[in-house]
């Protein structure tokens, strides 16, 4: 018995220790995995999976909420449906987009075609500021404002006019530059009658506008000189192209000018008077101008009036010629534009007796008057050049010239002109420039300096 | 008879002949133009040339070109018509010089 007791005591012992290693196995294996595998912080809790399904779905809702604007903006601005009408909810195509589009910009256009002065009729014109300081003279502020009124009646019939209103001798006057009705014969003559600028002088029918006038004032001879700026007739002109060159042809028949032979000025003696609408003396002055354009920068041009003048028994022959040179040409090797420009006129009024029996003082009195004159002129704008301020300045020289020393005038005169311009738009221009003035024969030179700001419109 | 010639020479002088030339190339222009649709453009136009250039060559002849930008189409019909006269264009320029300005107008 007591032999018996050792035995179940080691036997358990074993089964014991047999019984600690079979528990020790899963344990080892355990361990081997943990070892390796991730860190054990890797594995979602049940809290972590709660809260990370709550986002889950939070962030679904949000989803589906974006979807459903921008479904909305799709479909454009929610219009309110109206009782018995459908709502339209399709996207509006590609076309008719486009096509909505052109209508809207053609509205546009006729809405803006209605406004006063944009159909058929246009106001157009130039205004002009400046100030004169000349030797001799008290300085002066003068302001201008040209008023052109073009009427396009039909596809043939055209009405121009020009209102001139000015200061002079303290007043504001209007004069009356244009009053001309055209009519478009065909593709290579237009008729006009009615008051229209003098076709024969070149500078008067395309410079003479201050907008377009590189100097503020004009040049002597060929503007209120020797020459009519507008002539009371009818007039036709038209263009013939010749293969790359044109010729261009005016020819008029007009009230012929005055013949001053009373004057209170006695240097005006001689001198024609163009302001002679009443056509005193009756006589009828023709005339015409030609030019050619051989290229698109040059144009040489030729014209002339001849005309009876006086009183009718006593009637003299006036005859007027012009010839002009203008060349413009953009230039890249100088950078910029050149303009160039020339016009010399002639006048000359026939024999005449002047205060024949001696009553007006100076009789009598007997010559013929013959005067000259024009200018030359040079202008530069470095239009090539980078640089918003420079490109937009302008030098300009000018001689301008009177011949008229053996006339009861008495004296020649000869100018040298230098000017600055700005041009603030393509016609809009500040002026800057002083004239050397020298006079033969006794008289006083004015040097001037002078000032203009001219816009046109 | 030489001297009705002589005479006739003195009274006319070269202004009278410049003018004489004036209306006999006038008339030959009104007989050519009677043979002739309205609004067809001479063969001796046809310069090629684009509304664009045209615009260019002929405004700056005189003044600064204008933005077509400046007037609306309906006012460039009017402008166009009065610078048709006034500056001698022909047919075609006024035509495609016209297209050009309202078409960036």
């Amino acid at each position: 018995m007591i032999r018996a007791i050792p035995i179940i005591v080691s036997q358990t012992i074993a089964s014991g220790f047999v019984a600690l290693i079979w528990l020790f196995i899963p344990f080892a294996a355990t361990a081997q995995e943990v070892a390796s595998s991730p860190p054990s912080s890797d594995y979602v809790s049940r809290a972590e999976y709660d809260k990370l399904k709550a986002e889950h779905e939070e962030m679904k809702q949000e989803l589906e909420a974006l979807k459903a604007q921008i479904g909305q903006l799709a479909k454009g601005p929610a219009a309110a449906p109206a009782e018995g009408k459908q709502v339209v909810t399709e996207m509006p195509s590609q076309a008719a987009t486009d096509e909505l589009r052109q209508q809207v910009e053609t509205l546009k256009s006729q809405v803006k075609e209605t406004f006063p002065g944009s159909t058929k009729f246009l106001l157009a014109g130039y205004g002009t500021a400046g100030f004169t300081a000349r030797s001799g003279e008290d300085p002066f502020f003068d302001a201008a404002f040209n008023a052109i009124f073009l009427w396009k009646l039909t596809d043939r019939l055209f009405f121009e006019g020009e209102l001139e209103l000015e200061f002079e001798d303290e007043e504001t006057t209007i004069n009356l530059e244009i009053a001309q009705a055209s009519y478009l014969l065909n593709d290579y003559m237009t008729i006009g009658v009615g008051r229209f600028l003098n076709p024969t002088d070149y500078f008067v029918e395309r410079q003479h506008m201050n907008w377009v006038n590189k100097l503020p004032d004009k040049p002597l001879a060929v503007y209120d000189g020797l020459l009519p700026e507008s002539e009371l007739g009818a007039q036709s002109r038209g263009v013939i192209p010749m293969g790359p060159t044109k010729l261009e042809y005016v020819a008029f028949v007009a009230n012929a000018p005055g013949l001053i032979t009373a004057p209170d000025d006695f240097s005006e003696l001689g001198t024609l008077d163009f302001d002679n609408d009443a056509n005193v003396g009756g006589h009828v002055a023709i005339g015409g101008h030609v030019g050619f354009i051989p290229i698109p920068q040059l144009e040489i041009g030729y014209g002339i009036q001849r005309s009876k003048v006086g009183p009718r028994d006593q009637a003299v022959e006036a005859i007027l010629q012009s010839a002009d040179f203008n060349y413009v040409q953009d230039s890249p090797l100088l950078k910029g534009l050149i303009n160039f420009r020339a016009q010399w006129v002639w006048s000359h009024v026939g024999d005449f007796v002047y205060d024949p029996d001696g009553q007006q003082g100076f009789g009598p009195l007997e010559f013929n008057n013959n005067r000259n004159g024009g200018y030359v002129q040079l202008a530069y704008r470095p239009t090539h050049i980078d640089n918003d301020i420079i490109k937009n300045v302008e030098g300009v020289f000018r001689y301008d010239r009177l011949n008229q020393l053996h006339t009861p005038v008495g004296f020649d005169e000869q100018r040298f002109t230098l000017g600055l311009n700005y041009w603030v738009t393509p016609s809009a221009v500040v002026k800057v420039a002083y004239e050397l003035d020298d006079k033969n024969g006794g008289a006083r030179d004015q040097n001037a300096f002078m000032t203009q700001v001219a816009v046109g419109f | 008879m030489k001297e009705i010639v002589s005479r006739i020479r003195k009274w006319i002088g070269l202004p009278g002949a410049v003018i004489i030339i004036s209306c006999v190339a006038t008339t030959w222009l009104i007989s050519c133009a009677a043979n002739q649709q309205s609004g067809q453009v001479s063969a001796a136009a046809a310069t090629g040339k684009g509304g664009a250039e045209l615009w260019a060559e002929n405004c700056i002849r005189c003044h600064n070109i204008r933005s077509p930008s400046s007037y609306s189409p309906a006012q460039w019909e009017v402008v166009m018509m009065h610078m048709r006269v006034r500056a001698n264009l022909t047919p075609e320029e006024h035509k495609k010089i016209l297209e050009f300005l309202k078409s960036g107008s």
